[in-house]
């Protein structure tokens, strides 16, 4: 999901850095409880091939006299509608959506941290122009861009990638290029300056760092989001396609069974909902860690 | 006012209203006055082909029939057709003249009165439009009108005219005055009607959900006496689940079509009554002659798991065999069908350079988006090639989308295996052979792009010779299909088993493969139970 | 103020010209070659020069620009492939719809975030914050479309309490039938007194105004505990609190006070976000509105009538912005200043 990023204040530091990490990780259970998910997410992930009973359901193999079947000892979570094991489906979707926000995210990156960068410290028409141009992006609600766009390019899992990193780079800008003006307005950057300090260096050493902190706890926050625009998009179609065992794509295959066979629906869309919401707290976790200004944490 | 006030007082409306919604809402249909309004549930929308019956050839003949008539109609009971705007007919020896007696005191929905001459007028215009099925008036040279009530076709050949007058598409008398001087297509498209039957559009709105309302025709030569429903309702469903629901809760009448384990969870349903029925429908797989060579479409068919796909879908299919559907002159159950033979199939992409191990092979399938038994069909087809290293796209587009791409006239645009279902034109395997797999130039139905003039000719031949010798006409229909399987230019997938839906609170509907998919309203008795 | 509401109108004026652009950068450039996709994978050059002529892309970019530009000011904003008629008469038949049903979601949304996010703000760091953080961020974690499908699974097929699809039951068409004049069915009803069909819409809203809600509930939630516990701590809050006032009236009237500016700000946020979130819901529900038309025009690959959706709910989206900046400027002059 996408929040407004707030800019960041000057810290007024209370407790030292690594007490104060301590004390927030015992006072933040939830921080815990994702970070749990998103570890067993990765996991599951890699090991998809071993922890799959029936591997090559997530292939094009089928099983015309086994759909529909209910939950059972030999499928547990049952079949599809073509006699696919839902649980190898599931967990080798966990393949899926991970990957796809992890390569969005980071392509929004390449794009936002430089743009943002640029605009930030350089200012003036530069600085005008890249806004105008995330303004312009900015104006279409985070979903609608990604809709847009993947339904005039061929659907596939491509598609999706690009899709939602157009709308995900001005974001990205946003939030850097704040915090990049914000530090290169201050004195100690002029006399940087006056002392013949390469821009290249200023940059690199003393704006950037400034500017990472936020994007990577954006980032965090946004790695839930990702996963659920990813989903909706093959939920209508647009991304993923069959056999491919992505779990939008499993909640719209199982739809018309659903009154009748409910977990062909049920799991895959738990899958995501678990997904999402693993790093939706881990994200919020690590804002509220990062960020000093929360000092209800004590 | 006060933040926390004015939050108190919001919640305070939102809880009131939810109270009555809930309140006004309750009302799942549990009153016991007898519904005049049937409500017929369709996956998609049914007036896609225009309003003009003369050129209709789609779904559009739900709504048709119940306000357009033909001559006579098919009873599935006889095997035989009964009369219907026609009380009765006969033809000469020679087979060459048929005379029909029209029935008396029947009146287009304009108010003009059905005379012999309007009825000859009608089929004049629905064979000079050459839309639909016009085809099937393709054997008549002239007609005569003696009398006012009295109608004569003379012939250019044999031919069954009185199974082709019950057609359900072209086969409809209208008023073709209905218009005046003006355009009869673009007045009929406004939407009017100018039929004979028992109902008569009231409403229409193109691409929603309450597509198309019909209203009872007060003058029907049938009368009212006796229970009938008054309003036939043509709601479009998309999501069959959201369609079983409705009928559970009794907001439509009759179900056109549902998953079969959806089918299935209805049994018992308070309300709900369930019927099945054999069909003259049955689920083609087209194969594109032009991109694919003979090896490749018999390959295809060979790699077809069709016992798989009859298992999958629960009860709704049933094996096909042959092009003709059981039921209907000229279907064998012993023809050489294609059996799931991977080996076989292997082989044969092997001759064309294909197959496991060797080059891979890229093919597009289209089929019907919302269909969900084409969907599994699809999925199980991709699967079976793929350990044939062929590598099938599968596209579900939506039944226009669909039909628009197969029928372009940029060959490539054409997809290499189109997926649909085909149903006679009128109780006769025909409409398969002229339809399909004859040569066309412009293709229609032909999405197999097949051209075989040696096909061609035994196809113009076999409507006459059924007429004069039944057993040789019966002979070239199985010939026919020798070679059409031989040469594979359609994979037979299955034949359809109508599973139908519908509420308890009518009786007398007859399933009528004939029409398939109608329901003539008019002959149901509403029972309010 | 008046100087202030000037520029950010010029500033959204801008913005609609970009959003313009950018949908006619989609529509005609994005896909490859559109002329290619038309003529086919196996087409000649001369095909394709053919059909780049028939689609008017051989005149220079700018001009096809103009050309947009022109039609959409116009108001031709093409035909939509699959219904045939113009684009902008199709929104403006199926948008009330999902107005009203993302307006109802919103009303719910306010209705359970803003309380929720209080109590949390109440005591930070104790079991019942975190409860509730956990349920706000489970909100809007949650996956859209298969929420409806569970909601109406659980409430509409199992329990029978709720309707299943629809906008009103399809019975009263007849016997109560809906004059329409604004084209919102629960406003149309409510002003020609129609109480069956009232009650009817109300009820065939709740369920699907209940799944849309889910996200702007989460989301408002969390920025209310966030915003409260930021000027909990804030001088006058605490004078206010030295004062005397009860706990109740410090976080209700005065720390709540200072939320309302951002959640105002959300509110505009999570509406454009929501109307889009329409396209996963209404399939299921049935609802004829905006998300119907645009899935439909998804799967019908109808061009014209996807950008026309998205042209649509990005002007909205515009306007709805620049009204939230101008009453959050009438209500706080800070704002007016930066």
């Amino acid at each position: 999901m996408i929040e407004a990023p707030t800019p960041m204040p000057a810290a007024a530091s209370r407790l030292p850095r690594g007490q104060a990490l301590r004390r927030g990780l015992a006072a933040n259970p939830l921080l815990v409880a994702g970070g749990a998910g998103a570890v067993l997410i990765v996991a599951v992930a890699v090991f998809a091939p071993v922890l799959a009973p029936f591997p090559g359901d997530a292939g094009t193999a089928t099983h015309p006299f086994l759909v529909l079947r209910p939950p059972s000892a030999q499928h547990w979570l049952g079949t599809d509608n073509v006699g696919r094991d839902v649980l190898s489906r599931v967990l080798y979707g966990a393949r899926i959506s991970p990957l796809i926000a992890v390569i969005v995210l980071l392509i929004a990156c390449a794009i936002g941290l430089p743009l943002g960068l640029a605009a930030g410290y350089f200012g003036g028409w530069l600085d005008e122009v890249i806004m105008r141009v995330t303004d312009i992006f900015l104006a279409f609600p985070p979903l609608l861009l990604a809709l847009a766009l993947a339904a005039v390019l061929p659907a596939s899992l491509t598609t999706v990638v690009i899709a939602i990193a157009a709308t995900w780079w001005p974001w990205y800008t946003r939030l850097v290029r704040g915090q990049a003006a914000s530090v290169a307005g201050r004195p100690y950057i002029e006399s940087c300056r006056a002392l013949g300090i390469s821009r290249r260096k200023i940059i690199g050493r003393h704006i950037l760092p400034n500017a990472v902190t936020p994007l990577i706890v954006q980032m965090s926050l946004d790695v839930g989001g990702v996963i659920l625009t990813a989903s909706a998009l093959s939920f209508l179609g647009l991304g993923a396609q069959d056999p491919t065992p992505d779990w939008g794509l499993m909640v719209s295959e199982g739809q018309s069974y659903f009154t009748t066979a409910w977990w062909v629906v049920t799991f895959p869309g738990i899958a995501i909902l678990f997904t999402a919401f693993a790093f939706n707290l881990l994200g919020d976790g690590l804002r509220d860690l990062l960020d000093p200004r929360r000092t209800f944490l004590r | 006012m006060k933040p926390h006030r004015a939050w108190l007082t919001a919640s305070g409306c939102a809880a009131v209203l939810v109270l009555a919604a809930c309140g006004g809402s309750s009302a799942p249909v549990t009153h016991k006055t007898v519904s005049q309004v049937f409500t017929y549930d369709t996956l998609s929308q049914v007036m896609v082909d225009g309003w003009d019956p003369a050129t209709e050839y789609s779904n559009g003949i739900l709504a048709m029939s119940n306000m357009y008539e033909t001559l006579t109609r098919y009873n599935p009971v006889t095997h035989a057709v009964g009369p219907l705007l026609a009380t009765s007919w006969s033809k000469s020896a020679n087979g060459l003249t048929w005379t029909f007696q029209l029935r008396h005191g029947v009146y287009f929905h304009t108010g003009r009165p059905m005379t012999a001459q309007a009825t000859k007028a009608a089929i004049l215009r629905t064979v000079k439009l050459n839309g639909g099925a016009a085809y099937i008036w393709g054997a008549v040279k002239a007609i005569d009108t003696p009398a006012p009530y009295i109608l004569v076709f003379h012939l250019k050949y044999p031919a069954p005219l009185d199974l082709e007058a019950s057609a359900d598409y072209s086969a409809y008398i209208y008023d073709t005055k209905a218009a005046g001087s003006g355009s009869l297509t673009k007045w009929l498209n406004t939407p009017h009607d100018a039929g004979t039957g028992p109902y008569t559009v009231a409403a229409w709105s193109k691409g929603q959900e309450f597509e198309v309302i019909q209203k009872a025709f007060p003058r029907y030569w049938g009368g009212w006496s006796g229970a009938h429903f008054k309003k036939v309702v043509f709601r479009v469903v998309p999501q069959d689940t959201t369609s079983a629901q409705l009928l559970r809760t009794g907001q439509v009448s009759f179900v056109e079509q549902m998953n079969p384990s959806l089918w299935k969870s209805l049994r018992g349903a308070p309300g709900v009554k369930l019927m099945t029925s054999p069909s003259w429908q049955n689920l083609l797989g087209q194969l594109n002659a032009k991109a694919l060579s003979l090896p490749v479409r018999q390959a295809i068919s060979y790699a077809i798991n069709y016992q798989g796909i009859v298992a999958a879908l629960q009860g709704a299919a049933v094996p096909s065999s042959g092009i003709v559907p059981a039921g209907l002159l000229g279907h064998f159950s012993n023809l050489p069908n294609y059996t799931y033979d991977p080996a076989k199939a292997k082989r044969l992409l092997n001759q064309a350079g294909y197959g496991p191990g060797k080059k891979p092979l890229n093919l597009t399938l289209t089929y019907t988006q919302g269909d969900s038994n084409e969907q599994v069909v699809a999925t199980l087809i991709k699967s079976s090639l793929a350990r044939l290293n062929v590598n099938l796209r599968v596209q579900s587009l939506a039944w226009p989308t669909q039909w628009a791409r197969g029928k372009s006239a940029n060959a490539a645009q054409h997809q290499d295996i189109f997926m649909e279902y085909w149903w006679p034109d009128y109780a006769d395997p025909y409409s398969w052979f002229v339809n399909l797999l004859q040569s066309q130039k412009q293709p229609y139905f032909n999405l197999s792009y097949y051209s075989n003039p040696k096909l061609d000719s035994q196809i113009n031949r076999v409507e006459s010779l059924v007429a004069t010798n039944r057993t040789a006409g019966v002979q070239l229909y199985r010939t026919m299909q020798d070679e059409i399987l031989q040469q594979a230019p359609i994979a037979f997938l299955y034949n359809d088993n109508y599973q139908y839906a519908m509420s308890a609170g009518f009786s007398g509907l007859k399933v009528n493969p004939a029409y398939p998919n109608v329901v003539f309203a008019y002959d149901l008795k509403p029972t309010g139970s | 103020m008046i100087v202030y509401a000037a520029r950010r109108a010029a500033l959204a004026v801008l913005v609609v010209a970009g959003v313009i652009v950018l949908t006619f950068v989609i529509a005609r450039v994005v896909p490859g070659d559109p002329a290619a996709t038309w003529a086919g994978p196996h087409a000649s050059a001369a095909q394709v020069a053919a059909a780049r002529r028939f689609l008017g892309l051989d005149r220079p970019a700018a001009v096809q620009l103009l050309a947009y530009f022109g039609g959409i000011a116009a108001g031709t904003w093409g035909v939509s492939v699959h219904t045939h008629q113009p684009v902008l008469s199709d929104i403006a038949t199926v948008a009330p719809a999902s107005l009203e049903l993302v307006l109802a979601a919103l009303v719910i949304a306010l209705v359970t975030g803003v309380p929720l996010g209080l109590l949390s703000a109440r005591r930070p760091g104790r079991p019942l914050d975190h409860g509730i953080r956990a349920v706000s961020i489970l909100g809007v974690s949650m996956p859209i479309f298969w929420m409806a499908l569970i909601l109406q699974l659980v409430f509409a097929q199992r329990l029978r309490l709720l309707p299943a699809a629809g906008e009103f039951s399809p019975g009263l068409l007849f016997t109560h039938p809906l004059a329409r004049h604004t084209g919102f069915d629960v406003i149309d009803a409510l002003i020609t007194g129609n109480w069956q069909m009232l009650g009817s819409t109300l009820g065939h809203l709740l369920l699907p105004a209940i799944v849309v809600a889910a996200y702007p509930a989460g989301l408002i939630a969390r920025i209310v505990r966030a915003q409260v516990l930021d000027t909990i701590g804030e001088t006058h809050v605490q004078m206010v609190r030295a004062l005397g006032f009860p706990e109740r009236a410090v976080f209700g009237r005065f720390a709540m006070k200072l939320a309302w500016n951002p959640v105002a700000a959300t509110l505009a946020l999570v509406f454009g976000y929501s109307l889009v979130n329409t396209f996963l819901v209404e399939d299921v529900f049935d609802w004829p509105g905006l998300g119907s038309y645009a899935a439909a025009s998804i799967s019908t690959l109808d061009t014209p009538a996807i950008l026309g959706v998205t042209l649509f709910i990005a002007l909205v989206y515009v306007v709805a912005n620049l009204v939230v900046d101008i009453v959050q400027a009438a209500l706080d002059p800070r704002i007016r200043l930066r």
